[in-house]
Formats: structure tokens, C-alpha cells, sequence
């Protein structure tokens, strides 16, 4: 039975497909994401001029330039909607309400399901936001710090890719907690917090204390936001080992992945029967 | 006149005693689901710690924001996390809701009940839960930053509770003027992303804002007001008139919200049209 199905790379075509699908039903949002990207501006505009405030006053804040600190928020805005999951929502209700049996007799694997799903929503979402952070910047003019060399870009674009697919992958296994666990979303509303606050998306983290610092390099969540943000500024000379590490992060979390859906079918099965 | 007086008391006596029972009708929800209240007060705590551990990260770099000590700062986000709570035990959950119910049709049960369809809305589901949690930890807050204050007197804490009223006077006008564009265009469910930005960056010193930004984020946006003129006046950093423009600007947002959430609610034609 199992020998049947084609797996991954052999059986694209329905990847693709499922692409097409989902591509449709994001342009529906598209809205939302206005709105969204107005709410964010907004809070742009008004830490703007609270660090402007501090730099004003002739404080600065650790080896942050007044507009490196802007970008630093602005790449935010890229990196929220570009590289974040929320797929785990659908996933969480995908479970709960059942419809997961569906997913069983379907020849479509479950992980590549949802990575398919969050990449078509993610490409939409970054042409609209790609489109939303010319426009500020161009309001920001001179607030926004642009990348000295060229190959920094590359990088950065290196960077957001593996980081969509290691945001993906503990999404994902943020959703399949749901397999144990009913009270899952709130438990994913304190998860998300821990690890934007470790990502760097409230600050950044070089400016936290040691003790901080030494904890967020112990876990992948850096390589989310700070990471990509710091490679942006220029702050990264040599990428290439962040890179590495970042793979090796992949890996574990896709091996994770795998671990948690195998168990969490079984687990599944159990209750159902 | 003689007319008008009696009339006014009466429906306020009304409308107090509507509140009363719905009160305790929501209380009653509330208390069904006891972990569920326990989580979302533990949650919340959580929440409002991380935005005091940013703070005091950012004021270990700076001195102060804006002529702002961290301590007057703690009062800040307490004055938020307070004002969030009195927005959710009179008015807030109704707009959560209000997409939906355009949305659907069931918005026509508010059209034929008599009570004011915007007092209906706000008082169905009053929430003590919510942000409770954050209203703890606000006072909690207050009191810290209170205690740290060279001086202070029972008169500036009466004052601060006065100006709390009014700025969530503010709260309910600004909210009343973002969700009736809802009557317009039926899609949007996440107008209310707009409004937790707002309470969000209402957490920084409206003193860090110049020039254009100034009267935007004080007449047309009140971040800069809505938490920093209580803030300020139990401080005792605040001119008289100052505090007397906030009340005017109090009164003005919430005028103007009924009236144009009134003329909206004419453009409304129910689901099956």
C-alpha cells in the first residue's frame, strides 16, 4: 500500500496544483494583509519617533545607528508576514474537528501538504509586502539603511528562504501538539510570544543582556528574524557557519516533524477507534 | 430642558441596570470554563512581564525616553493593561464580534431590539477574563512605579482615575469610528488589527512625538494620549490645560463616533439582499 504512493519529488504535479488552489483562496485575504501592513506602519511610524526621542536626548542604544534601528523594524515587517508560519492554526483545527481522517487516505503526504499550503501564501504575502516596504521606505527616506554591497542582499535572500522553512517546520510541530494536547492554543499563544521574543522580534537581540544573549544562541528561533536582519545591516561578516548551523537546525526540526506526525497518527488512530 | 434632564437620568439608570445583568450573565459564562479563566489570567501575567523585561532592556541602554524614567514608564504599561481591562468589561468583545455578525445577518437581532444597537453590541459579551491578568498586573505596575515616585498624592490618583474614564471615552469613540467602516465594506473582519496596534504603541511616552506627528498621534490617532496624559497627571508632569485639551479631544472622539457610527449603521442591509 504504502509502496504505492510516490513520495516528495516524484509526484509534483499535485504540489503544484494544490499551489495553484491555495494562491486563489490567499488573494481573498488580501484585505486583511492591507490592513495589516497599515496597522504595522503605524507602529513604524510611532517607534520612529521613539528612538528618535533617545538618539535626540544623545543617548544611543547599544552600536545601532538611528536608522539602522528603523530597518531593523521595518525588515520586521518583512520577516513577520515573508518568514513566519501560521499555518499551525489550520493545522490545530485540521485535527480537532476530524477532518485529519481525510488526510489518511489521501495519497498526499501530510508535512508537504502544509508546506505547499504556507509557501504559496507566503510568495502572495511577500509580493504585497515587498510592495508595502518600498512604499514606507520611501517615506522614510534617509530613516532607511540600504545594504553597502550587493552580495549582503544575496544573503539576506539566502537567509529568508531557509528561514521560511525552519519557521514552517516548528509550526508545524506547534501544530502537532495537537495530537496531545486539547488546550493547544493557548498553549501556542505563550510558545509564539517565547519565541518571538527569542527571535529578536521585539528587540534586537545584541542588545539584550549576557545572560539573554546566551540563550537565545542556544536555540534556532535567531535564525527567524534577528539573524536575517543582522545579515541585512551588515553586521555579519563570514555567513557561511550561521548558514551551516542553520541547516543542521532544518534537519533536526524535519526529523522532529516526521517523529511527531508518526506517533501523533497513532495516537490519533487510538482515539478514533 | 425641564424635559430633557429626567429623560437622560432615566435612560442612564437604564442602561445600568441592562449592564447589571449582563454582567452577571457573562460572569456566570465565564465561571463554566474555570481552567480555561485561569490560563488566559496566567497568559496575560505572562504577556505584560515580557513587556517589562523589554523595558527595562531598553532602559539599561538609556536613562530615560523622552524625559521618561523607567520607573514612570512601568506606569505607562500599567495604564494600558488598566485601560484594556475597562475597554473589555464594557465595550471591546462587541467589535470583535461585529465582522461576523455583518457578515451573517445576525447583526439585524441588534437592529430590532430596544436598546441602542451599540450598547446592545457592547454589553452581550462583556468579558472579565480577557485581560484581566493585564489589569492585575497594571495596578500592580502603577503601584511599583507609584512607590518609586519622589512624590505623590491621593489627589493625583483620583485625577488618574478620572483621566483613565476619559481616555477610555477615547478608546470607545476611536473604536466606534474605525469598526463602522464594517457598515461599508463587509469583508473586513481585522479593522480590530488596527485597534490592538493602537493600544499597543500607546504603551510608549506621547512625549516622544514632533511636529506633524504631534497633532496626528494627539487629534487624529490619540496614541500619544490615551495612556500618557493618566500616566502623566499621576506623575504630576502635566499642565492644566493639557489635561483639559485631552478631555475636549475625550468628548470630541466620542461624539463623533456615535455620530458616524450612526449614519453607518443606516447603510446597513442585512445578509440575504
Amino acid at each position: 500500500m504504502e509502496a504505492d504512493v510516490p513520495h516528495f519529488p516524484y509526484d509534483m504535479k499535485k504540489y503544484i496544483t494544490l499551489f495553484h488552489i491555495n494562491w486563489q483562496n490567499t488573494l481573498q485575504y488580501r484585505f486583511s494583509l492591507v490592513i495589516y501592513i497599515a496597522g504595522y506602519s503605524l507602529y513604524i511610524w510611532v517607534l520612529l519617533y521613539l528612538w528618535s526621542a533617545v538618539y535626540r536626548e544623545g543617548q544611543t542604544v547599544g552600536n545601532y545607528t538611528l536608522s539602522q534601528l528603523t530597518t531593523y523594524y521595518l525588515l520586521q515587517l518583512i520577516i513577520n508576514s515573508v518568514i513566519f508560519s501560521y499555518i499551525s492554526w489550520d493545522v490545530i483545527d485540521n485535527i480537532k474537528n476530524g477532518n485529519f481522517s481525510n488526510f489518511l487516505i489521501k495519497p498526499l503526504d501530510y508535512f508537504f501538504y502544509w508546506f505547499t499550503v504556507n509557501l504559496s501564501g507566503k510568495i502572495l504575502e511577500a509580493l504585497f509586502v515587498m510592495m508595502a516596504v518600498g512604499l514606507i521606505s520611501i517615506v522614510f527616506w534617509g530613516y532607511f539603511a540600504f545594504p553597502e554591497r550587493f552580495i549582503t542582499l544575496i544573503y539576506f535572500l539566502i537567509s529568508v528562504i531557509l528561514g521560511i522553512v525552519l519557521a514552517f517546520e516548528l509550526d508545524f510541530c506547534v501544530g502537532m501538539i495537537t495530537f496531545w494536547l486539547t488546550q493547544v492554543r493557548t498553549f501556542k499563544y505563550m510558545l509564539q510570544t517565547l519565541i518571538l521574543f527569542f527571535a529578536g522580534a521585539m528587540l534586537p537581540l545584541d542588545l539584550f543582556p549576557d545572560i539573554l544573549i546566551r540563550i537565545s544562541d542556544v536555540l534556532p528561533f535567531k535564525y527567524l528574524v534577528f539573524f536575517p536582519a543582522s545579515l541585512y545591516l551588515g553586521k555579519i561578516d563570514n555567513p557561511w557557519p550561521s548558514f551551516a548551523a542553520l541547516l543542521v537546525w532544518i534537519l533536526i526540526f524535519y526529523g522532529l516533524a516526521r517523529i511527531l506526525l508518526i506517533r501523533g497518527i497513532k495516537r490519533y488512530e487510538a482515539v478514533g477507534a | 430642558m425641564r424635559q430633557w434632564v429626567p429623560e437622560f437620568y432615566r435612560t442612564i439608570r437604564r442602561y445600568l441596570k441592562l449592564y447589571r445583568v449582563f454582567l452577571s450573565q457573562n460572569l456566570k459564562e465565564d465561571m463554566i470554563y474555570r481552567s480555561n479563566f485561569i490560563t488566559l489570567v496566567v497568559m496575560d501575567i505572562g504577556f505584560v512581564s515580557i513587556s517589562v523585561i523589554l523595558f527595562k532592556i531598553i532602559y539599561s541602554h538609556v536613562n530615560t525616553i523622552a524625559g521618561w524614567t523607567f520607573h514612570q514608564s512601568v506606569i505607562l504599561i500599567g495604564s494600558v493593561g488598566i485601560i484594556r481591562e475597562m475597554a473589555y468589561l464594557t465595550f471591546r468583545r462587541g467589535f470583535l464580534e461585529l465582522g461576523s455578525h455583518i457578515r451573517t445577518g445576525t447583526f439585524d437581532i441588534f437592529m430590532v431590539r430596544p436598546i441602542a444597537p451599540n450598547i446592545h453590541l457592547a454589553f452581550r459579551h462583556i468579558s472579565l477574563s480577557e485581560s484581566l491578568g493585564e489589569s492585575i498586573m497594571g495596578i500592580i505596575l502603577v503601584g511599583y512605579g507609584i512607590s518609586h515616585l519622589d512624590q505623590w498624592s491621593w489627589i493625583n490618583v483620583f485625577l488618574y482615575i478620572l483621566f483613565l474614564l476619559n481616555s477610555l471615552m477615547i478608546y470607545y469613540g476611536f473604536s466606534l469610528l474605525i469598526n463602522s467602516v464594517v457598515f461599508w465594506v463587509i469583508k473586513t473582519q481585522e479593522l480590530n488589527t488596527i485597534l490592538y496596534f493602537f493600544m499597543e504603541t500607546s504603551r510608549y511616552p506621547g512625549d516622544v512625538f514632533r511636529g506633524i506627528g504631534k497633532v496626528i498621534f494627539t487629534f487624529i490617532i490619540p496614541i500619544g494620549i490615551i495612556a500618557t496624559v493618566p500616566a502623566s497627571i499621576l506623575i504630576g508632569r502635566i499642565g492644566w490645560h493639557f489635561a483639559m485639551i485631552s478631555l475636549i479631544i475625550g468628548i470630541s472622539f466620542l461624539t463623533a463616533g456615535l455620530l458616524v457610527w450612526k449614519k453607518s449603521i443606516e447603510h446597513y442591509s442585512s445578509a440575504s439582499g
